[in-house]
This record gives C-alpha cells, sequence and structure tokens, in this order.
C-alpha cells in the first residue's frame, strides 16, 4: 500500500522550505502515479522554523493542504519527533484499511539550515513544562542528553569509546556504497576517536549533522502505475515516556524496550534493521531495548558482527542518517526510505540479498521519550 | 496550590538558596520539576519541602567549548531521593557516584541551584 516516496536532501537548500516540500511530494506521487487530485489525507511532522523563511506552521497538515489546494477526508498532526512518520505509516494503514480515505501523504522534514547555521532557536514554542528549570542551565541537548547516557553505559557495562566508534565506522563503510549519502569517504575507528570530543564522551562523527530535507510517502489502495512491491505492516508498537529522564528509573533504558514488546517479533525473520541513529549510542541503546542483544552487551557484539549491508547483522545498510545527514533534526525518514528501497530491490550498490523483512524502530525528542517500531514485509 | 504559585515559589526559595522538592501527601512520592498535582497518584494535596542539598552524580557529561574549556552537565540525585539536572562546578573532579552539594548562583540575573563535589 505503500505506492511511492522520495527524499530530497540538501546540505542547504536555496529557497523556501515550502519549495523543497513540493520536490519531494512531485517526486513520491511521480513514482506512485498518481496526481495532487487523488489525495484525500494528509499526515505530516515538520521541524519548526522550515517553511517561509524561518516561520512555523502551528498545524502542518492543514497549512501545506491549504497551500497546495488539497481537500482532505482526514488530517493528522503526529508530533513526537524523528519516529512522528512511522506512527504516520501505521495510521495511514489503518484508515485506508477503514475506508476512511484511499491515498493518504505522509511528510516529515523541513528546511532547517538556517537555524543550524545562526544557532537561531528562539521561539515561544516550549520542549517541556519545565524548560525553564532545565534549560537553564548550560548544556546541549540532545548531544548532553546522549552523552550522559553514553557514559553512564560505559560507567556501568564497560562499555568503549572504541566500541562505539565501531558503529559510525560500519555505517560509514555503508554509506561509502550509496550514492545518496552526504558523508562517504571511508573512516577508522582512530579517525571517529581522533575527532573533536564534543560533549564528553561522544565525538563529532558519532553525532548527526542537521540538513534540510523531506521525506514524502504515499499510502493508497490506489496502485496508479507504482512497481512497488505490496508491503504490508507485519508488527507495530509505540511507547511514551513523557517525564523527564531524570525522573525515569534508569536513563540507559529507552521506551524502545516496551514499543518492541508491544510490536513483539520474531528477530530471526529478520533480514535488516533500520534504527533511528542520531548518535552512535542511540544504535547501541536500540540494539540492546528491542531484544536484539542483552542489556550491556551491546559493546561485544557490535566487535564480533558486521553491521554493514554486506554483513550478518546488516543495520543502516545505507549508511544511516549519521551519513545522510539529519533533516530537520529528525532521522525517522532517513530510516523509513531505507526500508522501502531495501524491500524493493532499489537499494542502489547497497543492497541487502534477499531483503524480504524490515525491522525499523524510531526514537523520539530530545531526550529520547518516545519509540515507535515498525516492522515492513509483505504478508504471505 | 496552584500551578503558577507553586512554580513562582521555586524561584523565590533559589533566591534564599533553599532547594525545593515537592511530596505527596497521598502517596509520598517526591520530585523536584514543580507540578500543582502528583505525576505518580493524581492528587493535588501536594507541599513544598526543603532538600538538604547533598547527593551524589548520577549521570554527568563534560561539554566542550570551542576554546578547549568545558562545562560539566548533569543528573544529580539527592538524599531525598529525588532527581534534577544541573550544572557541576570543580568539573575534573565530577564523576558518576561522587558526593555533591548544593550551592546558588546568578544565571541571568536570577538565582538557580547548580551542584560542587562535596
Ligand atoms: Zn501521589
Amino acid at each position: 500500500m505503500i505506492v511511492g516516496f522520495a527524499g530530497k536532501l540538501y546540505k542547504n537548500y536555496e529557497k523556501d522550505g515550502i519549495e523543497l516540500l513540493k520536490e519531494a511530494i512531485d517526486e513520491a506521487l511521480e513514482m506512485a502515479g498518481l496526481n495532487y487530485a487523488d489525495i484525500d489525507g494528509i499526515m505530516a511532522n515538520i521541524g519548526r522554523g522550515s517553511f517561509h523563511g524561518n516561520k512555523t506552521y502551528l498545524n502542518p497538515p492543514v497549512q501545506i493542504s491549504e497551500y497546495f489546494g488539497i481537500k482532505p477526508k482526514i488530517i493528522d498532526h503526529v508530533q513526537y519527533g524523528g519516529p512522528s512518520v512511522l506512527s504516520m505509516i501505521y495510521r495511514a494503514y489503518k484508515a485506508i484499511n477503514a475506508g476512511d480515505a484511499e491515498t493518504i501523504l505522509c511528510i516529515q522534514g523541513g528546511k532547517i539550515s538556517h537555524l543550524r547555521d545562526n544557532h537561531f532557536q528562539k521561539t515561544d514554542i516550549i520542549d517541556s513544562p519545565f524548560d525553564d528549570y532545565i534549560k537553564i542551565y548550560e548544556q546541549m541537548s540532545p548531544i548532553s542528553d546522549y552523552a550522559m547516557v553514553a557514559y553512564r553505559h560505559s560507567k556501568l557495562f564497560g562499555t568503549t569509546d572504541e566500541q562505539r566508534a565501531r558503529v559510525a565506522v560500519m555505517q560509514r563503510y555503508s554509506a561509502s556504497y550509496n550514492p545518496k549519502a552526504l558523508f562517504r569517504n571511508p573512516i577508522t575507528v582512530k579517525d571517529v576517536l581522533q575527532s573533536r570530543i564534543v560533549s564528553y564522551p561522544l565525538h563529532l562523527l558519532e553525532i548527526v549533522y542537521p540538513i534540510d530535507g523531506f521525506h514524502v510517502f504515499v499510502v493508497s489502495k490506489r496502485r496508479g502505475k507504482s512497481v512497488l512491491r505490496n508491503i504490508d505492516i507485519l508488527a507495530y508498537g509505540e511507547a511514551h515516556w513523557p517525564n523527564p529522564p531524570a525522573e525515569w528509573d534508569d536513563i540507559i533504558y529507552t521506551p524502545a524496550i516496551e514499543s518492541a514488546k508491544r510490536a513483539s517479533f520474531d528477530l530471526n525473520r529478520v533480514d535488516t534493521f533500520q534504527l533511528y541513529d542520531s548518535f552512535t549510542i542511540t544504535v547501541m541503546l536500540q540494539m540492546e531495548d528491542i531484544g536484539l542483544v542483552e542489556k550491556g552487551k551491546v559493546g561485544q557484539f557490535v566487535e564480533s558482527h558486521d553491521l554493514t549491508f554486506k554483513g550478518d547483522v546488516p543495520i543502516n545498510t545505507g549508511g544511516g542518517s549519521l551519513n545522510t545527514g539529519q533533516p530537520a533534526y529528525m532521522s525517522g525518514g532517513v530510516i523509513l526510505e531505507e526500508a522501502l528501497l531495501q524491500l524493493n530491490d532499489m537499494a542502489d550498490g547497497h543492497q541487502v540479498k534477499g531483503a524480504d523483512v524490515v525491522f525499523l524502530n524510531g526514537i523520539g525528542w530530545w531526550s529520547r521519550r518516545h519509540s515507535v517500531t515498525l516492522v515492513l514485509g509483505e504478508r504471505k | 496550590m496552584r500551578d503558577d504559585e507553586i512554580r513562582e515559589s521555586y524561584f523565590k526559595y533559589f533566591n534564599e538558596e533553599k532547594l525545593p522538592f515537592i511530596q505527596c501527601k497521598n502517596c509520598g512520592h517526591r520530585f523536584y520539576y514543580p507540578r500543582a498535582f502528583c505525576p505518580k497518584c493524581g492528587s493535588s494535596d501536594v507541599e513544598v519541602r526543603f532538600s538538604k542539598g547533598q547527593g551524589k552524580i548520577f549521570a554527568m557529561t563534560k561539554i566542550y567549548r570551542k576554546d578547549g574549556s568545558y562545562v560539566v552537565y548533569g543528573i544529580v540525585e539527592l538524599d531525598e531521593g529525588f532527581r534534577m539536572y544541573s550544572n557541576i562546578v570543580e568539573g575534573n573532579q565530577a564523576d558518576i557516584a561522587k558526593r555533591v552539594e548544593v550551592i546558588f548562583k546568578e544565571i541571568n540575573g536570577k538565582k538557580y541551584p547548580l551542584f560542587k563535589v562535596a
């Protein structure tokens, strides 16, 4: 039912965000063989300051519909950061199966290079009701938040900088075969460890680079001229831990523990994993929390397994957002696009042989409060 | 207590160099981030109490500036059982499980709780 998709990524997009979005919608509709007039549902999650200069739409699916002349039967604004687009796919499938709409656009991304370069983040949008008691401190969320997790993980389990660096190195290897990757030159563990420490223990090469970009996915009961496989949702689960992580039992766990349990999918059936990769440690936390490896053992696991697209446990087979860049501070579109490329034998240069089942996990918000598990494949 | 009263009272106490936290009179749950009701049981019967300001570092990172200097940011667990984010001064002795005590410093013209290694 995903009949078209597109990801348009730029380090610096020159025109306005709305024009970048049109590029992505046009390409996704082209793949689907459908027109704007066919769209009767729209779901979106857009980075703040993304559309006209640094303007933020209050309810993006509404204002995007207004701009493009779309008259939807259903609208959904899913906003819990990176994994939101994974939830949109699930909701779009449900809506179409229920007969609420026929063709739904799922959109995530934004144009944020002006914010990245000027650190212009002043806004009346708050990330937490407790910003006044948290953000007054010198910090660097989300980097400092994940850095604390990485350090506590090493203290408790002996996870080393080298082990984390291996994740970056293996993803870069896959990226070197991905024409869409922004960073493609091979790197070594030494390169990662010699890159600047941004927030101890995280190095620059362990952290995503925010870029301009939109991903658009067309979910429809109409096949149009689409040649994509008839991909179904084999499992789904989401979990939300809305408290500040300081109030959690421990910060080394993520809600992926619960979203994966809700999806309850046999990992032996999985051909490739696409795990949210805002940082090296994010990938490792999910490897533990989805049940691929016991909590605390991921360091040894990445030393004894090959995570590249050629490997025994292929994870983030296009190099992940660590190497494509992270559109509007949200990586969900990157991992979903890669999953669909793999499932449709379209992963140019980095195809996993016989990729029939892809396990995705997304983590969201500046402090990992949201997790979405989505397993895609053909229902046989 | 009303939400605005409870939030404002925090700034007043910081100014008096007191570290507040909230205890639920219904279930006993203790928390730092100010709410007019308990996030555990939903009761509005909550009261502001004061911490002794002693605790230990639960998690931390050193955030490096371009000039090579750094600031320590972390999560502190107070002996009363609640946790909060803060900056920790005397950074190079800071580490997970090290004892810390509260100090107050001005940030943007207002006093806030920070911690120093004990
Ligand atoms: Zn209570």
